[in-house]
C-alpha cells in the first residue's frame, strides 16, 4: 500500500491465481492502460468504483476480495 | 511509457525547442523585436512546431497502438485535469505580470511577445506537470 492511500489490493495475487495474467491483459479487459493497472496495483492510484467493479468482475470475485480498507 | 505520456514529452520538447529559438533570437538581438523579421520567424517556428507535433504524435501512436487509438482512461483524464488546473494558475500569474511591461512603457509588439511567453510557459507547465504525475503514478 502506498503512503497516503488507505486502500490495499490483492490484484497481484489474483493475477497470479488466474494463470499469471499480465497487467496488459487485465488493462485490456477493463479498458485502461497498462500503466494505470500498474499504478492501481502499486497503490499509487485509487480507481473509480466502476473500474474497481470491472477488475473484480474480471477475476470473478467480490469487490472486498480485491480491495480492502486499511485503518 | 503510455501514449499520453509520450505526447506530453513531445509537447514539452517541441515547444521548448521552437519557442526557445524564437525567444532566443529576440533576446540575443539576432532578430529585431519590431516589425516583419520577428513576425516571419514566429510564423516559421509555429509551422515547424505544428509539423513536429503531428509527425512525432503519429510515431508515438504507432509505437503504442493500443492506447494511441483509445480514449484516455480515468487516471489519464485525472492527470490531464490536474495539470490543466495547475496551468490555470501559471497563466493567471503570467497575465498579472503583463502589467509590468505596460507600466514600463514597452511597445505593443513587445507586450504581445510577453503575452506569448506567458502562453508558452503555461504550455510547458502543463506538459511538465503531466509528465511528473505520469512518472509518479498520479
Amino acid at each position: 500500500m502506498a503512503p497516503g492511500l488507505p486502500i490495499a489490493n490483492q490484484i497481484r495475487r489474483l493475477r497470479f491465481d488466474h494463470g499469471e495474467m499480465t497487467q496488459s491483459d487485465l488493462a485490456e479487459r477493463i479498458g485502461m492502460t497498462r500503466q494505470t493497472v500498474a499504478a492501481i496495483e502499486a497503490g499509487k492510484y485509487s480507481p473509480s468504483l466502476e473500474a474497481a467493479f470491472r477488475i473484480a468482475h474480471v477475476f470473478g470475485v467480490g469487490l472486498d476480495e480485491v480491495f480492502q480498507w486499511v485503518d | 511509457m503510455s501514449f499520453r505520456e509520450k505526447s506530453a514529452w513531445i509537447t514539452l520538447v517541441t515547444v521548448l525547442l521552437c519557442f526557445g529559438v524564437y525567444f532566443g533570437a529576440l533576446v540575443t538581438g539576432r532578430v529585431s523585436g519590431e516589425g516583419f523579421p520577428s513576425m516571419h520567424l514566429l510564423l516559421a517556428c509555429v509551422a515547424v512546431l505544428i509539423v513536429l507535433q503531428i509527425v512525432l504524435n503519429r510515431i508515438a501512436s504507432a509505437t503504442t497502438p493500443k492506447d494511441g487509438r483509445a480514449p484516455a482512461d480515468e487516471r489519464e483524464v485525472l492527470i490531464q485535469n490536474r495539470a490543466r488546473s495547475f496551468g490555470y494558475y501559471v497563466l493567471m500569474g503570467c497575465s498579472l505580470t503583463l502589467f509590468l511591461p505596460v507600466h514600463f512603457g514597452h511597445s505593443a509588439i513587445q507586450i504581445a511577445n510577453f503575452a506569448l511567453l506567458g502562453v508558452v510557459l503555461t504550455t510547458l507547465a502543463v506538459a511538465g506537470a503531466e509528465i511528473i504525475m505520469f512518472r509518479r503514478g498520479v
